[in-house]
């Protein structure tokens, strides 16, 4: 029987620190997924990710429900892609704004799935960080506005007009390359 | 058209792997040998690195005399409550040794660390940190004075300690006079101090 979060921090707080392994390994998938939508970049999120484990190892007595560790570190990771994603703007702005890149990533046929997944991050990636973020934890994620709002701090209703507008522009961009 | 998008991001295209977990774990046991190790090693490291270390706190011989006025105060009114908070018992290796009361169990080779803090206008301030495993209230300060000081001492074992001020049970406050944690990424502030093998 797989071990509770609550059960490996414990052990982890007595001294096994190879414990902790067992954490990373169930979170990576998912921590990691976010991180790389986030980021759009895998190099990057790997580093993001990588980080956001250490601090929550370096902090897991700060962790005040251990039984819930995924969410704690989650939230840990959420900050650490602000800060990345506010130190790659710029990188960011010249991706949005690389209409040769836009034409070359065209697709012929929307049903080509990798053709289909490029167009999807290409569109998430023209979104403002902001609502990239609120859309990728409601809808991707699935976290309630209530989780959203104590992980980020951002208020409720400010989070549901991000994830309106994020949703308006990715089916205005997304309809248009169906389209064609 | 939104939940094909999303369940189309949910599926692991970019997935890290398990090559990942082994470059992680390497940083975290660096971070776990990193927080073992005792201060003098690492200062010795280099001069530079030194300059960037979390200082312990030290308290001017007018600090000390204002303390000395203000714990003069807490022992006439030992077990009295004092504007309102909880007295607090000042720890000394001695009186941790004769059983006084503590919030805490005090580690070997402890060192009695003064804290102190300022706001006038609060009913009841704590310290939390990684000696009471960050539980609000378990370390009230007392006032001091008339000035709105607020002060306890925590008898801290030789390394680095992170803590925070918690005013009125619910406002996390690192120490302005301290240096910032790092890792203060989860919506509450806190602060460093490292205490040395011969700190006093």
């Amino acid at each position: 029987m797989a071990l509770s979060d609550g059960a490996i921090v414990r052990r982890v707080l007595d001294g096994d620190v190879d414990a902790y392994a067992l954490l990373v390994a169930r979170y990576r998938d998912r921590l990691g997924r976010y991180a790389v939508h986030m980021l759009g970049d895998a190099g990057d999120a790997e580093e993001v990710l990588q980080d956001a484990f250490v601090r929550g190892f370096r902090s897991l007595r700060r962790c005040e429900d251990p039984e819930r560790f995924g969410a704690w570190l989650f939230r840990i990771l959420v900050n650490r892609c602000r800060t990345a994603g506010g130190r790659r703007g710029r990188r960011e702005r010249t991706l949005v704004h690389d209409d040769v890149a836009m034409e070359m990533a065209h697709v012929n046929h929307p049903e080509d799935r990798s053709a289909w997944r490029e167009e999807i991050e290409l569109a998430l990636a023209r979104l403002d960080r902001d609502q990239r973020e609120a859309f990728l934890l409601k809808h991707v994620e699935e976290l309630s506005y209530e989780e959203i709002s104590a992980m980020t701090g951002v208020g409720i209703s400010a989070l549901k007009m991000r994830v309106k507008r994020a949703c308006d522009r990715l089916r205005a961009l997304l309809e248009e390359v169906e389209r064609v | 058209m939104i939940e094909r998008v999303a369940a189309e991001l949910r599926r692991p295209a970019h997935a890290p792997g398990a090559s990942l977990d082994g470059r992680i774990m390497r940083a975290v046991h660096a971070e776990a040998r990193a927080m073992r190790a005792p201060l003098a090693v690492r200062a010795t490291r280099s001069s530079w690195r030194w300059l960037r270390e979390p200082r312990s706190i030290v308290l001017s011989p007018v600090q000390v005399g204002a303390l000395a006025a203000g714990f003069a105060l807490v022992a006439v009114g030992f077990g009295m409550r004092l504007g309102g908070g909880p007295a607090t018992e000042i720890v000394s290796n001695e009186a941790a040794g004769a059983g006084a009361p503590v919030a805490h169990a005090a580690a070997a080779g402890a060192v009695p660390m003064q804290f102190v803090y300022v706001a006038p206008g609060a009913r009841s301030v704590s310290i939390v940190g990684d000696f009471n495993d960050w539980v609000p209230g378990a370390t009230p300060l007392v006032r001091a004075g008339t000035g709105g000081m607020w002060v306890v001492s925590v008898p801290l074992g030789p390394g680095r300690h992170e803590y925070a001020f918690v005013v009125d049970g619910t406002e996390w406050m690192p120490d302005p006079s301290a240096p910032r944690a790092l890792g203060d990424d989860f919506g509450a502030p806190s602060s460093v101090v490292t205490v040395g093998e011969h700190s006093t």
